[in-house]
């Protein structure tokens, strides 16, 4: 006992401690509900153990797996235009040298604008009757308006083109960082040797860049049901479930149908889902990160 | 239950400027030091009354109101269910609804052994029939709800349109009487993207309540005595049909499926709507020209009938509940009172909203016709009409949102054409009898 109270142990458990109460309790009570048919509206249902069936009737859930799918083809598409724009961004802004912080605070902008304002700021400007969009058009002799938000595939690039506004800056703002802590001599080197800025960019900043296009790619992939907010003010998942998403699913089955059961085993699948994402990136961080100590 | 604490209970005439309303039985007491905690449902339309009432109670009662939530009743419908998953229910009085109350079980007190039946007898009898659940009387109605048809009066004058409308259609351009007309004059005005006959609701329960009025209108129904679904038949598809028809036709904006209770009212405002099914509510605002540009010319008639000769009329009422936890019991109910007394129900009539006391309909109608103003005095007479014979709930039910969020993205889908009305309806159909199995109906 003695020298369990003098060992590392006691100066683990406050964190240990928090840790529990604070991620760990949580997680194994969610889990637990996720058994059972839990009603927000009838407490007394968390007690009642019905093993796998929440879990068996999403298996057979073609609603649940049509947005499950629909969730990991707008993460793919989402995150990697964010990368693209973030990185365009971030070398342009690398390469002037006068009001540069300036350009970089402005940058920074659309990540300050909560979601919901975001949702609100492009259902406006989406909206087929007086949204910006269609009067924009409207000048340019599209007079027929366009149904933005009604559409299911224009739903969903609406949906996609308020996301990536909001977040690429995050991309920006980690790659610029980046891009200031490469080392300039290996550029030198190169463009002495006669590469183009093609060839500098491909072998010589890109590789310098990977580990933090990793570092940004599982960031924005943990964050990104961020865009909860905006695809309910945008669409609410619909018309006809079109822009469903787990997130919107989830939340309507918690907290407006009440059935935090089920919600949580919606919930512990798509789990994985993240899982997955993030083991992927830290896989390719690692990766990058040794090649880069090879060269 | 007797209450100890009630000082005053006595009949009083109460006036509203050189009106007056029958007489009522107020429930003052003394409530010094006592301060009720309140979740109150928020949004400019309903915040006056409180701006009003609060400071009343407080000075002839000496309690306090502390109000800890305001928010749209969607959001407070959220917390509440999260409080009761909680058992954090440290709140007295909170707003209500017909259609939200049987969700929240046994969370609120029956009211039947805490308000005098003299105060009781001041309300509408059907409405606080809908107010009671499982025989329990769970909350005070505020105001009432059910929908009418707003028309732009310019356009049934207009001598063009009439002989135009009779050439295409065979018949007078009127103000429908039907739904069957409604569409066919909706398709006659429409001139997309500058002018659309009608819009409708698009999504969430609004859409399933607007599809559910219609389907009682054909002379059909949701369910059966044992809440089997039954509304994918004759009667449901013709009603899905109406909707379709309406957008295939484009007489409806294209993005109406979006569209929620704010979009249509600023819709039918902005003058490019020809005729709108809306609450009472937003008859002041459409006649405000500071808000409307359709302001001087409205019409207004009882909602149209189905094919089954019923008007629709889903209604529902507003209302405050008085949590089982409550402390102080006796100063909540005189809240209650309060927040829905002659006094409250007037100031929220003068501004369009459907009283639940007769007394009520009575004073402001008086004051209406007084006052010459013609346009509010239709209102009430056409909103009082249609309230005593038109109106009906949705089933009184704990599952009626969840079954309402089964059943809007299937009549999406139908309405975009992503399915016929039958596969839609037969979807929505076995997704309801699921709830209705789990919930232990049949």
């Amino acid at each position: 006992m003695r020298k369990f109270l003098n060992g590392p142990w006691v100066l683990l458990m406050p964190t240990l401690i928090i840790l529990t109460c604070v991620v760990l309790l949580p997680l194994l009570l969610s889990l637990w509900t996720s058994f059972t048919p839990f009603k927000l509206t009838k407490p007394d249902t968390l007690y009642r153990f019905v093993g796998f069936r929440n879990y068996e009737r999403l298996i057979g859930d073609i609603d649940f797996w049509i947005a499950f799918g629909r969730t990991v083809l707008f993460l793919a598409i989402a995150l990697n235009l964010e990368l693209v724009f973030g990185l365009g961004i971030a070398l342009l802004i690398n390469k002037i040298t006068y009001g540069q912080r300036t350009l970089r605070t402005l940058m920074m902008f659309p990540m300050m604008f909560s979601p919901i304002l975001v949702g609100f700021q492009w259902k406006y400007i989406f909206n087929d009757n007086i949204g910006l969009m269609n009067n924009f058009l409207r000048e340019f002799g599209v007079i027929q308006p366009i149904p933005w938000l009604v559409d299911g595939i224009l739903a969903n690039v609406s949906i996609m083109a308020a996301e990536i506004w909001s977040s690429t800056s995050v991309f920006a703002i980690l790659l610029l960082a980046g891009l200031l802590g490469i080392p300039k001599d290996p550029i030198e080197a190169a463009k002495v040797d006669g590469c183009n800025s093609w060839q500098v960019f491909k072998n010589i900043t890109l590789p310098f860049l990977m580990p933090f296009v990793f570092i940004a790619m599982t960031i924005r992939s943990l964050d990104v049901a961020r865009a909860y907010d905006i695809v309910q003010m945008m669409t609410g998942g619909g018309p006809a479930k079109r822009t469903e998403l787990l997130w919107t699913l989830i939340s309507r089955t918690g907290y407006v149908d009440a059935k935090m059961g089920m919600a949580n085993a919606m919930s512990y699948i798509s789990i994985f889902l993240s899982i997955a994402f993030t083991f992927f990136f830290f896989y390719k961080l690692v990766e990058a990160r040794q090649r880069l100590s090879y060269e | 239950m007797m209450l100890r604490l009630f000082l005053s209970l006595i009949l009083a005439v109460s006036f509203f400027g050189s009106f007056s309303a029958k007489a009522e039985t107020e429930l003052w007491g003394d409530f010094s030091g006592v301060t009720l905690r309140v979740k109150l449902i928020g949004g400019g339309q309903y915040e006056g009354l409180y701006n009003e009432v609060i400071p009343w109670w407080e000075e002839n009662t000496g309690g306090k109101i502390e109000i800890v939530t305001q928010k749209n009743h969607f959001e407070l419908d959220k917390e509440i269910k999260k409080d009761i998953a909680s058992g954090n229910l440290d709140f007295c009085v909170a707003s209500n609804h017909t259609s939200f109350a049987s969700q929240y079980g046994n969370i609120y007190t029956d009211l039947n052994s805490i308000m005098p039946a003299s105060v009781l007898a001041d309300y509408t009898p059907l409405i606080l029939e809908h107010s009671t659940v499982d025989g329990r009387l769970v909350q005070m109605p505020r105001h009432s709800d059910v929908s009418n048809l707003y028309y732009q009066k310019s356009l049934y004058e207009d001598a063009d349109n009439k002989a135009n409308f009779k050439a295409k259609y065979g018949y007078d351009l009127t103000p429908p009487e039907t739904w069957d007309q409604v569409k066919d004059q909706a398709i006659f005005f429409s001139n997309p993207p500058d002018f659309y006959g009608t819009q409708y609701v698009g999504k969430e329960e609004a859409i399933a309540g607007r599809f559910y009025e219609l389907v009682i209108a054909n002379g059909g129904a949701l369910f059966d005595e044992d809440y089997r679904p039954i509304f994918n038949s004759p009667a449901g598809v013709e009603a899905l049909q109406w909707f379709i028809d309406l957008y295939n036709a484009k007489a409806v904006p294209d993005g109406v499926l979006n569209y929620l209770w704010d979009d249509t009212g600023l819709g039918f405002a902005s003058g490019t709507i020809a005729m709108n099914l809306d609450w009472a509510g937003w008859a002041g605002f459409f006649n405000d020209p500071e808000n409307s540009k359709v302001a001087g010319d409205i019409g207004l008639v009882r909602a149209p009938m189905g094919s089954g000769g019923l008007r629709t009329g889903w209604s529902g009422s507003h209302s405050f509940s008085m949590t089982e936890s409550c402390p102080d019991k006796e100063a909540a109910a005189s809240f209650l009172w309060a927040l829905t007394s002659n006094k409250a129900q007037m100031i929220e009539a003068r501004g369009g909203l459907s009283p639940t006391r007769p007394a009520i309909w009575d004073a402001i109608i008086a004051e209406k016709k007084a006052e010459g103003d013609d346009f509010m005095l239709m209102v009430f007479e056409t909103f009082k009409m249609s309230l005593a014979e038109d109106a009906f709930t949705p089933p009184l039910i704990p599952e009626w949102i969840e079954f309402t969020n089964v059943l809007y993205p299937e009549l999406q889908a139908a309405i975009l054409g992503d399915k016929s009305p039958e596969d839609a309806l037969a979807t929505a159909s076995k997704k309801a009898t699921e709830i209705m199995e789990d919930a232990g109906y049949f």
